[in-house]
């Protein structure tokens, strides 16, 4: 008789925490490795190329949908540039990234707000603490990331379904 | 003390310039983490990622070349347009 994939809960919990880690649970850390690897390339090399501007649950919502799939290290990474990163506009209440003439100041509030810089600082090189992106090299670290997340997902139902892994791949295998 | 000098993984890279050149990052990114799943034997692993990549990149450019006769040579022959 037939029987259909079989579940593996602690791998995909594993994989949900940090890609490839459902490898790890499977005995597989050739895998696991080249897996984490793969999803880090792309999602490194997307920060180090559009900078953590690229990940953005705020302003650029559907890009974070696919960008959440690579788990805890992207929503880290949100939390750090919204948190961290971004201040309150003191004249729209809005958080955003701050302009190159500004840096980020308390209100009486407590709240990070943004200030303008005098010429002094400004000639000191003082600036906001990240540099908004733009155009190409925005879109493409944005692409990358999101490649991360989708990957994963792969990576992910892999590791839930090991049952499917253990079957013959293809001809030539792979 | 916040400045305005680029820091990775903070800053965007400034690579306008040669921007096609992040294909092939990109490639290898995805070559890693799908040949990972999809081969069975691991110590044929690298040299299914470097096919796997050699073939993404190639795949692109032929695109590129593909949209760069069509909008060029074929959509001018077919559609003529007025002299300015």
């Amino acid at each position: 008789m037939a029987s259909g994939p079989t579940l593996h809960p602690a791998a995909a919990l594993a994989a949900a925490v940090l890609p490839g880690a459902g490898y790890l649970v499977l005995g597989h850390p050739a895998r696991a490795l080249g897996a984490f690897a793969g999803i880090m390339v792309l999602f490194a090399g997307g920060l180090f190329i559009g900078g953590i501007d690229a990940v953005d649950s705020k302003e650029d919502k559907i890009w974070f949908y696919g960008q959440a799939l690579v788990g805890p290290i992207a929503f880290g990474v949100d939390y750090a540039h919204q948190n961290v990163f971004k201040a309150i506009d003191p004249d729209t209440n809005t958080l955003r990234t701050g302009y190159p003439n500004e840096t980020q100041a308390r209100d009486d509030t407590g709240r990070r707000v943004w200030r303008e810089l005098t010429d002094e600082e400004i000639a000191q090189g003082m600036g906001p603490p990240n540099t908004k992106g733009v155009g190409r090299m925005n879109e493409i670290g944005q692409l990358s990331c999101t490649l991360a997340g989708m990957m994963n997902l792969i990576v992910f139902l892999d590791a839930l379904f090991p049952a499917a892994w253990s079957r013959p791949r293809s001809k030539g295998d792979a | 003390m916040p400045t305005l000098a680029w820091t990775p993984f903070i800053d965007p890279i400034d690579a306008n310039s040669v921007w096609y050149l992040l294909l092939i990052p990109i490639a290898i990114g995805i070559s890693l983490a799908f040949k990972a799943v999809r081969v069975g034997d691991m110590k044929k692993y690298p040299k299914h990622v470097a096919m796997m990549t050699a073939q993404i990149i190639t795949g692109i450019v032929v695109l590129a070349i593909a949209s760069f006769i069509v909008i060029d040579t074929l959509i001018p022959l077919l559609t003529p347009m007025p002299a300015p």
